[in-house]
């Protein structure tokens, strides 16, 4: 467990150093920050592939859910048509994990990063 | 978890007195309003409390003592692939036995359809094609058998990097190159199960490797393929130190690498 002193988290400004944007929050919203994230991006690169499969495969059961909730609506698109849709559905919620997590790395708590001292990047 | 209500976690002020940029300020409301509706971390922050009020009770780890955990807690993860090699085994393990029950080692010709195919190719044939879930257990036996082979490897590069070899660990570093070398030797016996092409021609590098071995060669090339040239002798002694041979001895290996790092305590680092 972390000690008392570095939960509480002072006022610190945001900064913009060599290593990118950096956004120092307290100790509860930064743990907030990483379960969120990192469950929003797994999930979003399993369901991503999940939907690159049924792009491209054609007894894949989501293609198949899909196909059929879509026949129950009328529509029966071109089976190209739907690949392309598919495919295109499931790289962009590759895409949205990756940038949820990546958009996640820049949040800090104190005593965090900066290895040498984690409370020097405050004066600056 | 208390009923208080705690000032400090008020996020969304938190937010609005912070000069963010609108993405960084839709992304955190996001994951409030997510964290005041599913209470993960609550219910992580509860786990942790547990996991520190029992570990109170035990004796200071050297870890603990020099306070090591900053530097080293990323190989923690790491620390897993030996039991995950255990488990890429015993899947293969269970996969193979029930794989047995169909398949028959024999290289006669005639037993299908397929021209030129031998009984035992016939036979994987039938699990891929007719069996119910038979394209799923060769599947699962084969990946198993890929992931044992990877992970071993890995877990043999964890104890390498972290010098969990040295003093007083010699022995199971020991055990542990006649493990990693015996889930090669499954590897290969088990290729040349299907006796199709692949296996036929990785046969014949295997005679000619043992071959030209100095003086024991052709005593090597006898006794592991049964002869010089490839034949039903090779694919019944596969079989049988695929099937009988080496889960006897492999297993018994594991016990006794997992029985001492029972007894010596997992190493740790320094
Ligand atoms: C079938 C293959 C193997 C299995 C199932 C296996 C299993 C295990 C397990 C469960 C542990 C407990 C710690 C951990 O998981 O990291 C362990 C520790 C260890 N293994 Fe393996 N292992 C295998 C192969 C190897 C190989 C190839 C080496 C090295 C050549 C090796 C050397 C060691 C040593 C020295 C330890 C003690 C490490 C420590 O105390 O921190 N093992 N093994």
């Amino acid at each position: 467990m972390t000690d008392q002193s570095s939960v509480d988290a002072d006022p610190d400004p945001e900064s913009t150093g060599a290593g990118g944007r950096d956004v120092v929050v307290p100790l509860r919203l930064y743990k907030t920050i990483v379960v969120f994230s990192t469950l929003i991006a797994v999930v979003s690169v399993v369901l991503g592939f999940t939907l690159l499969d049924a792009a491209t495969l054609q007894v894949s059961l989501v293609r198949g859910l899909v196909a059929g909730a879509l026949s129950a609506v009328g529509l029966a698109p071109a089976e190209g048509a739907l690949s392309a849709a598919l495919a295109a559905a499931g790289l962009s919620t590759i895409a949205l994990g990756a940038g949820v997590y990546t958009l996640g790395t820049r949040f800090r708590t104190a005593g965090m990063g900066n290895a040498e001292d984690g409370r020097s990047d405050t004066s600056e | 978890m208390s009923l208080k209500k705690q000032d400090d976690y008020d996020h969304s002020a938190w937010i609005k007195s912070k000069d963010l940029s609108p993405v960084e300020t839709v992304f955190l409301t996001t994951l409030v309003w997510l964290d005041k509706r599913l209470r993960i971390v609550d219910y992580l922050e509860l786990l942790e409390t547990l996991y520190y009020r029992s570990n109170m009770q035990m004796p200071k780890s050297h870890t603990e003592q020099y306070d090591l955990d900053n530097k080293f807690w990323y190989w923690y993860p790491l620390y897993t692939l030996g039991s995950f090699s255990t488990i890429a085994y015993v899947v293969a393990a269970v996969s193979g036995a029930l794989l047995g029950f169909y398949y028959s080692p024999s290289t006669a010709a005639g037993a299908c359809n397929i021209s030129n195919a031998s009984v035992a190719y016939c036979s994987i044939a039938g699990i891929m094609r007719d069996l119910q879930f038979g394209f799923m257990l060769r599947s699962i036996h084969r990946w198993s058998a890929q992931v044992m082979v990877a992970a071993v490897f890995l877990h043999m590069l964890r104890v390498y990097f972290t010098g969990a070899y040295k003093e007083p660990r010699e022995l199971n570093w020991l055990i542990g190159i006649v493990l990693i070398s015996l889930t090669m030797v499954f590897g290969y016996t088990g290729y040349l199960l299907p006796w199709d092409q692949l296996a036929f021609w990785a046969g014949q590098i295997g005679v000619e490797m043992s071959l030209s071995i100095p003086l024991a060669g052709e005593w090597v090339a006898q006794l592991l393929f049964g002869g010089f040239t490839l034949s039903q002798a090779t694919l019944q002694r596969m079989y049988i130190i695929h099937v009988f041979l080496l889960p006897f001895v492999v297993t018994t290996l594991i016990a006794i690498h997992i029985g001492i790092v029972w007894v010596q305590g997992i190493a740790e680092p320094h």
